[in-house]
C-alpha cells in the first residue's frame, strides 16, 4: 500500500507532467475551434475544481454557483465599461465581492441539510438572475458589448487568437488544482474527512468545521468569480441569461460529479470528457434541428451516473488498488 | 390598487397555489418513500401535457375525460422509470444524493431531446375543450373554469392520497418502506416493487396535473422547466416528505406570488416566492411540516 | 390545431434534400453558414428557419421563372454557376455558443459569409467575430436596433429594426387619430428579454414625443407560468391600445389569461413576434379578431406580386406554414447575401462587404413590402418599409402604411 505522503507526490507529479503535455498541446493543435473547445475544458475544469471544494469536500452542494460566476463577470466588465479599471483589477474585485457574499450567505444556509440548502442556492442565484435582469444601470436584459481594440495583455483582449486565453485557462486549473491538492492535506481536509466518515464527529467539531466550511466557500466563490471575468473577456459579451443561468450551476457541479465527487481529479477528468462532448454533440449533431444532441448528452448522462457512481475516476483507482497490490 | 384587484389576486392566485401543490406532490411522495428528488418533475409534466394532446389531437377526448387514462398512463411510465432507471441509481454506495440528482438530470435533458424529435418543436394547445376558456364571475371576481377544477381536482387528490396512505395495506407500506427500508425487507415486502408503486402514483399524480393544465396552457418540449423548480421550492417549503406540506406549500407559493406581483414590478414575482422559502428554512430549517 | 405529421415528415425531408446537394456541388460551390437555434426552448424558429433558408437556396441553385435575384439562372453566374451550400450550426440561445460556432464556420467549413440568428445577444457576439475574421454577417430577422450602431464593418441588415418598427405603428396610430378615433393611452406589455427591452424603450419614447400617455409598463419573465397578476394590471389599466412584445408562449398565455380574467382589449397592436406564429393563432386566434401586428412581410402582396405566391408555397410544402415575418426576413438574409456574392465574383470577405455595399436591390425583386435594399453607413437598410398586418377572418390583411394597404383598418377592434 502506498503511503499518503507517496500518492500526493506522486499526484504533483503527474499533475506536473499533463501540465506540460497541455502547455505544449498548441503547437501541434492549431485549429482555433479545437481550441476553443480546449479553452473551455480547461476553464470548466477549474471551475468545477473550485466547486468541488465546497460540494465534493465538505459536502455542500451547491447548484447555485453561477451566481459567482455571474458576479466575477458583471464586476470585471462593469468596472471596466463604467469606470476603465483593468480587467485584472476588476478580476481580483469580483472574486473579493463573491467571496464576501459566499461568507455572508453561507452564514444562515450552512445550517441547512441536503435538499434544503441544494434548493436554497438556486433560489438564491434565481434571485441574484432576475435583480441583474431588471438592474438598468447594468444593462439590464440588453447585456454589455465589451468594446475590443486590438490585442493587449493590459486589457486581456485578444480578437483571434486563443493562446492568450488558453495559458490564461491553464494556470488557472493549475492553481485551482493546487489549491484543492493543498487543502486535501491541510487540517481543513481532516476535519471534512473526519465529519464525513463519522457524523458523531461533526458535533464535538461543530464551531471549527463551520467555520472551515466558511472558508471553503469563500475560497470555491474566489474562484468561480474568477472564471466568471475570465469568461466576460473570452466571450466580450455578457448578459444574466448568459453568466448566471443556472445552466452554468450545473455545468460546474457536473465534471466533478461525472468525474469523482469530493476527488483530487475527478473535476479534471469529468470535464475533459463531458465538455468537449457537450460541443462536439451541438457542433455535428445539434444542426440537424431534431433534438438529437440532447437525446445523446442526456443518454450519457444517465449512463455515467448510473455505471460509474462514484465517478469515472473510479476506473482507475480500482487499477491502481490491484497494482499496489 | 383597489379592494376588488387584492381579492382577485388572491384568488388567481390560491387557484394557481392548488395547482402547484397538485404538480409538487409525486415529487413530495416520490422523495418522502425513497429520498431522491426527481429532476426529471418538470419533463413528467411535460409528457403528461403531450399525451393529454394527443388524445385530443387524435382521438378528440376532452382533457377532462382523458384525465383519468393520462394518469394511467404516467403510473406506467413512473414504474418503468423507476425499474429501469432509478433503481440502478440508488445502487451506489457514495454520494447516493448527487447520483440521483444527476441521473434524473440526465433524464430530463433525454425527455426534451426526445420530445423535440419525436413532437417537433412546435407550439400546441388545445383549442376546444369543455372546460377551456370558461370562466365564471363572482362579484366581479373571475374564476377560469380550467384552474377552478384543478383546484378541485387537487383538494381531491390530496383527500384521496392521505386516506390511501393511513388506510390501505399498500399505503401502509409504503409509510413502513419510507420509515425503514431494511426492515421491511425482513417483513417480506418486496422494496422494489414498493419504491415502482411509489414512482408509479407520483407519475400519476402529476398526469393529473398534466391533463389539467392542457386545457390552459401552451405544450411545447420545455414546458417542463417553467414549472420544475417552483414544483421543487413548493416541496422544499412544505417540507421534504410531507404529502401534507406540498398542499400547503402549493397556497403559499401561490398566494405569495400574487402578492407579490402587487407590490414589485411582475417581472420580479418569483423573488417573493423564494424569499419567502429562505426565510422559512432559516427560521425552520426542515420546512412546515418536515419531519425528517 | 391539427397535429401535422407531415410537417414531421418533411422536416426529415428538408434536412435530405440538402445531403444529395452537398455530394455533387464538390466542384465549384458557395458556402454560407447558417447559425440558428436548434435545439432549446426557441427551435421552433430554428427548425422552421432551415426550411426558409432552403427554399432561397432551392430558388438560387436552380432554375425558376420568378423576377428575384438569382432565380433564373443556376447557382452564381458571377462565380461561373456555382452553387449556394448552406452548413447550419446551432447555438442554443447562448451567446458564446454562436461565437464558437461562428468560428467554426469560418475556419473549418471555410464559410465566406454568414447568416443569423433569431436571438440579438448572439447576433451581437456572432457578428463581433465575423468583424474580426472580415466575414460579411447578414442579421437576417434579428431587431435589435443597438446591432448596428456598434460601429461594425461586416454587419448588415436588410430589414427593420425596432424603432423603424414602432415608428410605424405610430404614425398609424396618428393617422386613426386624425380620422376621428381616439386613441390617448397605450399599455405597455414586455418581456424581460433584449427583445423586450428594446421594443419597449422605443414604443415609451415615441409615445412621449408624439402624445400619448403610457398608463401601464409592465415588463414579465419570459415563460412565466402564469401571467394572471400582469393581466390584471392591464385589466385595471384598460387603455385605449394594448401593446404586447411577447414571444409565442406568452403571447399564447396572455390571451388566454385575459380571457379568464375577462379583460377585453380595445385594441391590441403587437411588436410580432409571437402574433406572427401560427401556433398562437392555432391556439387563441379566436379570441382576438382585428388584432394587429407588425411585420415585414405579406401574403397580400401575391395579388400585386405573383412570385410571392409561388415562393410562400415552396416554402409551404416544406414547413407546412406560409411565410410569416421571421422566415420571410431569413428567406431575404440569404438572397441578399447571394446577389452580393455573386457580384463580387468572389469568396473573399472584403470583396463581398464591397458588393453588399453597393447592393441596390429594387423593392419589387424581393418578397418583401419594402421600397428596396440598400445600406446605409451603418449596414442598416432605411428603406425597409415596415407594414401593419389585421388578423381576420383567419388571415392576415395589410392594413398599413397607406401605399401597402389593401384594406382599411378595422378600429377599434371588433
Amino acid at each position: 500500500m502506498e503511503s499518503f505522503a507517496q500518492r500526493r507526490r506522486r499526484d504533483l507529479i503527474v499533475a506536473f507532467v499533463l501540465a506540460a503535455l497541455a502547455a505544449c498541446a498548441p503547437f501541434v493543435i492549431k485549429d482555433v475551434y479545437v481550441q476553443n473547445i480546449m479553452v473551455l475544458t480547461l476553464m470548466y475544469a477549474a471551475l468545477s475544481q473550485a466547486w468541488n471544494i465546497l460540494g465534493g469536500y465538505c459536502g455542500q452542494i451547491s447548484l447555485g454557483h453561477a451566481l459567482y460566476f455571474g458576479l466575477g463577470a458583471y464586476t470585471t466588465t462593469l468596472l471596466f465599461t463604467k469606470f476603465g479599471v483593468l480587467p485584472w483589477f476588476g478580476m481580483l474585485g469580483g472574486g473579493t465581492i463573491s467571496a464576501l457574499i459566499a461568507m455572508a450567505l453561507g452564514y444562515p444556509t450552512f445550517r441547512l441539510r441536503g435538499h434544503y440548502f441544494v434548493i436554497a442556492t438556486i433560489v438564491i442565484a434565481e434571485i441574484g438572475l432576475l435583480l441583474f435582469h431588471n438592474w438598468d444601470w447594468a444593462g439590464a436584459a440588453l447585456g454589455i458589448d465589451i468594446p475590443v481594440r486590438g490585442d493587449s495583455w493590459l486589457r486581456f483582449q485578444f480578437t483571434r487568437s486563443k493562446l492568450p486565453f488558453f495559458y490564461f485557462a491553464l494556470v488557472f486549473c493549475c492553481v485551482a488544482w493546487l489549491i484543492t491538492w493543498w487543502l486535501e492535506d491541510s487540517k481543513w481536509g481532516y476535519w471534512w474527512r473526519a465529519v464525513k466518515d463519522n457524523p458523531d464527529a461533526a458535533e464535538s467539531l461543530g464551531v471549527v468545521v463551520f467555520n472551515s466550511k466558511m472558508g471553503a466557500a469563500a475560497v470555491s466563490a474566489f474562484l468561480t468569480a474568477i472564471g466568471g471575468a475570465f469568461y466576460a473577456q473570452f466571450v466580450s459579451y455578457i448578459d444574466p441569461e448568459s453568466v448566471m443561468s443556472f445552466q452554468f450551476s450545473l455545468l460546474m457541479a457536473l465534471p466533478a460529479v461525472l468525474g469523482g465527487i469530493g476527488t483530487l481529479w475527478g473535476p479534471v477528468l469529468g470535464a475533459v470528457i463531458l465538455i468537449p462532448l457537450t460541443e462536439l454533440t451541438r457542433s455535428f449533431i445539434g444542426g440537424s434541428g431534431r433534438g438529437v444532441d440532447l437525446i445523446l448528452y442526456g443518454t450519457v448522462i444517465v449512463l455515467i451516473s448510473l455505471a460509474r457512481p462514484e465517478g469515472l475516476i473510479g476506473l482507475f483507482s480500482r487499477k491502481r488498488k490491484e497494482v499496489s497490490r | 390598487m383597489t379592494t376588488a384587484t387584492i381579492i382577485q389576486s388572491l384568488a388567481s392566485g390560491l387557484l394557481m397555489g392548488l395547482l402547484y401543490g397538485l404538480i409538487a406532490v409525486g415529487l413530495a411522495l416520490i422523495f418522502g418513500l425513497m429520498d431522491v428528488t426527481n429532476f426529471a418533475h418538470g419533463e413528467f409534466l411535460m409528457l403528461a401535457m403531450y399525451i393529454s394532446f394527443f388524445l385530443f389531437a387524435f382521438f378528440a377526448i376532452d382533457p377532462l375525460l382523458a384525465a383519468p387514462l393520462v394518469a394511467a398512463a404516467m403510473f406506467v411510465f413512473g414504474a418503468v422509470i423507476y425499474l429501469v432507471v432509478v433503481r440502478f441509481a440508488m445502487r451506489a454506495k457514495t454520494n447516493i444524493g448527487m447520483v440521483q440528482i444527476f441521473t434524473t438530470f440526465g433524464l430530463a435533458i433525454l425527455m426534451r431531446g426526445l420530445a423535440q424529435y419525436f413532437f417537433t418543436p412546435d407550439y400546441r394547445s388545445i383549442t376546444q375543450s369543455w372546460l377551456g376558456g370558461k370562466t365564471i364571475s363572482l362579484g366581479g371576481v373571475f374564476l377560469p373554469v380550467p384552474q377552478l377544477v384543478g383546484a378541485l381536482v387537487s383538494i381531491a387528490a390530496f383527500g384521496a392520497l392521505y386516506f390511501f396512505i393511513k388506510k390501505t395495506d399498500f399505503g401502509r407500506a409504503l409509510e413502513a418502506t419510507r420509515e425503514d427500508a431494511g426492515a421491511v425487507a425482513l417483513v417480506g415486502i418486496d422494496k422494489n416493487k414498493v419504491f415502482a408503486l411509489g414512482w408509479g402514483l407520483g407519475g400519476a399524480l402529476v398526469g393529473l396535473a398534466g391533463a389539467i393544465m392542457a386545457m390552459f396552457f401552451y405544450i411545447y418540449p420545455d414546458v417542463g422547466a417553467s414549472f420544475a423548480l417552483i414544483a421543487y421550492v413548493t416541496v422544499a417549503l412544505g417540507g421534504f416528505g410531507s404529502v401534507f406540506g406540498a398542499f400547503a406549500g402549493g397556497i403559499i407559493v401561490g398566494l405569495v406570488e400574487a402578492s407579490t406581483a402587487l407590490l414589485l414590478p411582475p417581472s420580479l414575482k418569483s423573488v417573493g416566492i423564494y424569499a419567502v422559502y429562505l426565510l422559512v428554512v432559516f427560521i425552520r430549517p426542515r420546512g412546515l411540516f418536515g419531519s425528517i | 390545431m391539427t397535429i401535422n405529421r407531415r410537417n414531421v415528415v418533411l422536416g426529415g425531408a428538408a434536412v435530405a434534400a440538402l445531403l444529395p446537394l452537398a455530394a455533387r456541388a464538390q466542384t465549384s460551390e458557395v458556402v454560407i453558414g447558417v447559425i440558428y437555434p436548434l435545439s432549446g426552448a426557441s427551435a421552433q424558429i430554428g427548425v422552421d428557419a432551415q426550411k426558409a433558408f432552403a427554399t432561397a437556396a432551392e430558388l438560387i441553385n436552380e432554375k425558376h421563372d420568378f423576377d428575384l435575384p438569382l432565380a433564373r439562372g443556376e447557382g452564381l453566374p458571377g462565380l461561373g454557376g456555382a452553387k449556394v451550400r448552406l452548413v447550419f450550426a446551432d447555438h442554443q440561445a447562448d451567446p458564446q455558443k454562436g461565437r464558437a460556432e461562428a468560428e467554426r464556420l469560418i475556419t473549418q467549413e471555410k464559410v465566406c459569409a454568414i447568416v443569423g440568428t433569431y436571438q440579438s445577444s448572439v447576433a451581437v457576439t456572432v457578428s463581433q467575430i465575423c468583424e474580426r475574421y472580415s466575414i460579411p454577417f447578414i442579421s437576417a430577422d434579428n431587431s435589435s436596433p443597438s446591432l448596428h450602431r456598434r460601429g461594425l464593418k461586416f454587419y448588415f441588415r436588410a430589414a427593420p429594426h425596432d424603432e423603424m418598427f414602432s415608428t410605424a405603428m405610430f404614425d398609424f396610430f396618428d393617422a386613426q387619430k386624425k380620422k376621428g378615433q381616439k386613441i390617448e393611452t397605450l399599455a405597455l406589455f414586455h418581456e424581460d428579454t433584449i427583445f423586450g427591452t428594446d421594443s419597449s424603450n422605443a414604443q415609451l419614447k415615441l409615445a412621449a414625443d408624439r402624445g400619448y400617455k403610457v398608463v401601464a409598463d409592465i415588463k414579465y419573465r419570459a415563460n412565466s407560468p402564469s401571467l394572471t397578476a400582469e393581466v390584471q394590471q392591464l385589466k385595471a389599466a384598460d387603455a385605449d391600445v394594448l401593446m404586447p412584445s411577447s414571444y409565442t408562449t406568452d403571447g399564447i398565455l396572455l390571451i388566454k389569461t385575459m380571457g379568464e380574467l375577462g379583460y377585453k382589449a380595445k385594441n391590441i397592436v403587437a411588436q410580432d413576434a409571437g402574433f406572427s406564429e401560427k401556433a398562437l393563432y392555432d391556439a387563441v386566434g379566436d379570441k382576438i379578431p382585428g388584432v394587429i401586428s407588425r411585420g415585414s412581410f405579406s401574403l397580400d402582396l401575391a395579388a400585386k406580386r405573383p412570385m410571392v405566391g409561388k415562393i410562400n408555397d415552396m416554402y409551404k410544402a416544406k414547413s407546412g406554414k406560409d411565410f410569416n415575418d421571421y422566415s420571410s426576413r431569413q428567406f431575404m438574409g440569404l438572397i441578399v447575401m447571394a446577389d452580393a456574392i455573386n457580384r463580387a465574383k468572389s469568396t473573399d470577405g472584403d470583396k463581398i462587404r464591397e458588393a453588399l455595399v453597393a447592393t441596390d436591390m429594387p423593392g419589387e425583386q424581393t418578397i418583401m413590402p419594402w421600397a428596396r435594399v440598400k445600406f446605409d453607413e451603418m449596414g442598416q437598410n432605411n428603406f425597409a418599409d415596415p407594414v401593419l398586418l389585421q388578423y381576420n377572418g383567419g388571415k392576415f390583411v395589410t392594413i398599413a402604411p397607406p401605399q401597402a394597404a389593401v384594406a382599411e383598418a378595422i378600429w377599434p377592434m371588433p
